[in-house]
């Protein structure tokens, strides 16, 4: 339903060359294609960051939004028109940093979006400080030798999943096949879907490099892992950066925000009114006999 | 008639049901009611009231003197002796023990008769309420009629044991209650007052969101706001509106312009805390044009102040929140009637206007309860201002246009991608930094100022027009006020009230006009800066010759704000 013109970008990237962003742009641009939906029910959600820039990369609608808070600014998106398909694009300052706790509640709400973490353990935009995903010891401008990053980095997958995220995954920007078949997933599982996506930052992380993630990366499906055993998932999704785990870890069926809430039948609260004869109702209700 | 009653006790006790049964009861009777609450930021014990004015005539603020008391602990009874009138009663249960009797004292045995008599110590309040009415002589069958209607919902015999309880204690008091009081209501008769509500400020402002077309309320809870967020709640099943309780106000706001960009009408509901947690959210709203609606019930501040009581000290606050510069509007209803009507305003110049509307309140206007006109939902205007047509090409979000409104569109409008960012932005929504660009948006911005005036109102002058003093306020020290300058005036002085409901931006035709005529000009606000006066200097030079504020975090009284203009030789 989407060609891929329709998708082309409005303004020219400003990430640098080399950057993989460029590469989960190019997965993105192709899952939505194949997710066959119209144009104009496709809405990117993004935080700040070189991530937060996406949406003027790729033409879609978008609400580019602040620091943390992509999560409940796609929630009441979502909520709002349920027949729109709600993509967060944020970055691991913006989604374990500065929105954590969002993220947490956003899982345990199982709300019916999708949230891609463009995961590099660096706040590039700011210039190369440590992000909350990098590893201990990890030197930056802010986490200089000896020490380098004087704690633990944050771990999304096994917090999503213990939170009561239904859709749990990996991804790497090098590996656009798998990343398109994740993201198209992510977006049509109905609940909260997170998908941590490895991305070298070529300028500032040079540790976490492309060639890095090719040699320490390995599949979870050719493994045999069963996406459906939430104990093993936990497991795999708690391997540290020596050797991590791509694809799917967990997925599950559970109830949906919307479920309990009084949204109208339709989905929608767009340019709705109340019923003002049943609201007079209400009202002569609390009339003093 | 004008009688006060102050029901006193510790939280869980059940003073506020004794309250609000004593406000339905008189209301049913035809007399005019306020009610205000004190109480503590603590879920049980403490000293807290619930004061019931009664009145034959419309009445608008507490008073300081006190006719009845029914104390339900000892604190009860010693506290509000001092406000207490000549030939006024202090009823309490028997059990308390209590040695320095007087004659305004009346030991009552409620406990024990609604245990006795209802089987159940709950109907206490009950008793109190029998033993109060006994005293004031008011016919026992409207009590009957009274009970029947607010315990409906609990059956027959329920409802005949709450009477049983009352009678009895009714029966007693008349019998043992030998002190003379100087109150006769026996000729108390239901009038023609068919259709009044009693509302508090907070559920006012809710059923005015409602009307106006609320479809998405995303709040945490704090006091003193939480009861318009509870009341939303509690009609989102029958009008299907959304409402969700988030982790934070960050979420609150957030989640809100979410559903506001994607076309349903929001509000988020908070106090001062839970908005300084908001205004980067309030800054996004305003750079993406995205409506919204906010509701900030003062309390005492800074910090955590004092939760459970009134200020209006956040007026410079929500005037100058988020970095930048950007067009709002600010309200602050007096009352609950006016709080309906600025709700709807609130929303529609919101969407006319693409700009956050901030109302607000404080602990007093929003649980002081007062009985109104009957709300008419049937003839609610809403006006979503400006929506792109549907055979638009190459949509454009932020499109420069002679008034700086652009068209609004929703993502999932066929034919438009809508694009907004917190970024600088060009027409399309997409970033830039461009001078030119950016001075345009600017200017995009200024222009909607003079538009908005319009659609303010002019404060409303209360008293004759041409008086030699005018008192300023604005909120919900409207009331106390209001009764001062109406006693005042009956006493001979020129006096008259020029009060702000639209705070921001501001009229000031009216205000020159009483400049020109008033000899003095006399702030009375419930701050200790005088921020609305400060407000007012910024916008029109022009300056307040008195200040008067109370900043003890408790309402005012007319007699209070008597006796600040009699100390400063204002007469």
């Amino acid at each position: 339903m989407i060609e891929e013109s329709q998708l082309s970008e409005p303004q020219e990237a400003t990430w640098c060359i080399g950057c993989g962003n460029f590469g989960i742009r190019a997965a993105l641009k192709q899952a939505a294609i194949k997710l066959e939906v119209p144009h104009e029910e496709l809405v990117l959600i993004s935080g700040i960051g070189c991530s937060g820039k996406l949406p003027h990369y790729i033409n879609m609608n978008a609400l580019h939004g602040l620091h943390g808070r992509p999560v409940p600014i796609a929630t009441g998106v979502h909520l709002a028109n349920e027949d729109l398909k709600v993509i967060v694009i944020t970055g691991d300052g913006d989604c374990l940093g500065e929105g954590l706790g969002h993220y947490l509640h956003g899982a345990r709400r199982n709300v019916n979006i999708a949230v891609f973490i463009h995961n590099n353990g660096v706040n590039g935009l700011t210039k190369g400080q440590y992000a909350p995903t990098a590893p201990r010891g990890y030197e930056s401008k802010t986490s200089p030798p000896p020490v380098g990053s004087p704690m633990m980095p944050v771990l999304p997958l096994p917090l999503a999943i213990v939170n009561g995220a239904t859709f749990v995954a990996r991804g790497f920007a090098g590996k656009r096949k798998m990343l398109i078949d994740l993201m198209v997933q992510a977006v049509q599982h109905k609940g909260f879907a997170v998908i941590d996506i490895l991305q070298p930052c070529v300028t500032y992380n040079h540790e976490l490099t492309w060639k890095y993630f090719n040699s320490h990366t390995y599949s979870l499906e050719e493994e045999g892992h069963d996406p459906s055993d939430k104990t093993a998932a936990l497991e795999k999704a708690q391997e540290g950066y020596d050797n991590l785990p791509l694809g799917l870890f967990y997925k599950a069926e559970k109830p949906l925000l919307k479920e309990g809430l009084a949204i109208p039948k339709d989905g929608k609260l767009r340019m709705k009114e109340n019923d003002l004869q049943k609201l007079q109702e209400i009202i002569d209700r609390r009339v003093i006999q | 008639m004008d009688l006060n009653f102050n029901i006193g006790g510790v939280a869980g006790q059940g003073i506020d049901t004794i309250g609000d049964l004593l406000a339905q009861l008189f209301v049913g009777a035809c007399f005019y009611t306020h009610t205000i609450k004190s109480y503590r930021s603590r879920i049980r014990g403490g000293y807290n009231y619930t004061q019931v004015r009664v009145s034959s005539e419309p009445v608008y603020a507490p008073v300081d003197e006190i006719d009845i008391v029914i104390a339900l602990v000892k604190e009860g009874i010693t506290r509000q002796r001092d406000q207490l009138v000549d030939g006024g009663v202090i009823i309490f249960d028997k059990s308390i023990e209590f040695e320095d009797m007087e004659s305004c004292h009346f030991p009552a045995p409620l406990k024990e008769t609604a245990e006795e008599v209802g089987g159940s110590e709950k109907m206490t309040n009950v008793a109190a309420v029998g033993t109060l009415l006994s005293v004031l002589n008011f016919p026992f069958s409207m009590i009957e009629d009274a009970l029947s209607v607010v315990f409906k919902k609990k059956g027959d015999n329920i409802i005949q044991k709450n009477i049983d309880v009352a009678k009895s204690l009714y029966e007693y008091t008349q019998k043992e209650f030998k002190s003379k009081c100087r109150h006769d209501l026996t000729d108390a008769e239901k009038g023609a007052c068919r259709d009044w509500l009693l509302l508090n400020g907070n559920e006012g402002l809710a059923f005015g969101a409602m009307a106006a077309g609320l479809k998405w309320i995303s709040a945490y809870p704090m006091s003193p706001s939480t009861s318009v967020f509870q009341t939303i709640m509690q009609s989102a099943q029958e009008l299907e509106i959304g409402a969700l309780q988030t982790e934070d106000e960050i979420a609150a706001i957030n989640m809100a312009i979410g559903a506001s960009y994607a076309g349903a009408r929001t509000m988020v509901t908070t106090s001062g805390g839970g908005f300084s947690l908001m205004v980067e959210g309030l800054g996004l709203a305003a750079m993406t044009e995205t409506p919204i609606v906010i509701y900030d019930a003062q309390r005492g501040g800074p910090s955590t102040g004092l939760p459970t009581r009134t200020e209006q000290s956040d007026l410079m606050f929500l005037l100058f929140a988020s970095q930048g510069e950007f067009p709002r509007v600010m309200f602050a209803p007096k009352d609950p009637q006016e709080g309906f009507e600025v709700a709807i305003r609130a929303f529609n110049l919101a969407d006319r206007f693409q700009i956050p509307a901030l109302i607000l309140g404080d602990q007093h206007f929003a649980d002081s309860i007062l009985n109104i006109e009957h709300l008419d939902v049937s003839n609610v205007e809403i006006d979503r201002g400006k929506i792109a047509p549907d055979d638009i090409e190459d949509y454009k979000r932020y499109e420069l246009t002679e008034d700086g409104i652009s068209p609004r569109a929703f993502p999932g409008d066929k034919g438009k991608v809508v694009v907004s960012t917190g970024n600088a932005h060009l027409e399309d929504g997409h970033v830039t930094e461009d001078p030119i660009v950016r001075k345009a948006m600017v200017e995009k911005f200024l222009k909607k100022t003079p538009q908005i005036l319009e659609e303010m109102q002019e404060p409303r002058i209360f008293g004759p027009e041409d008086a030699k003093t005018t008192l300023m306020t604005w909120g919900s020290t409207w009331g106390a006020a209001y009764e001062a300058m109406k006693i005042l005036s009956s006493n001979g002085m020129s006096i008259n009230q020029l009060h702000f409901c639209d705070v921001y931006p501001l009229r000031d035709e009216t205000l020159r006009t009483i400049f020109d005529t008033a000899d003095q000009i006399i702030s009375v606000e419930q701050n200790s800066t005088s921020l609305f006066a400060k407000l007012v200097r910024m916008e029109t030079g022009l300056a307040v010759h008195h200040e008067v504020n109370k900043y003890d975090a408790r309402p005012m009284t007319a007699r209070w704000i008597m006796k600040q203009l009699k100390e400063a030789g204002i007469e």
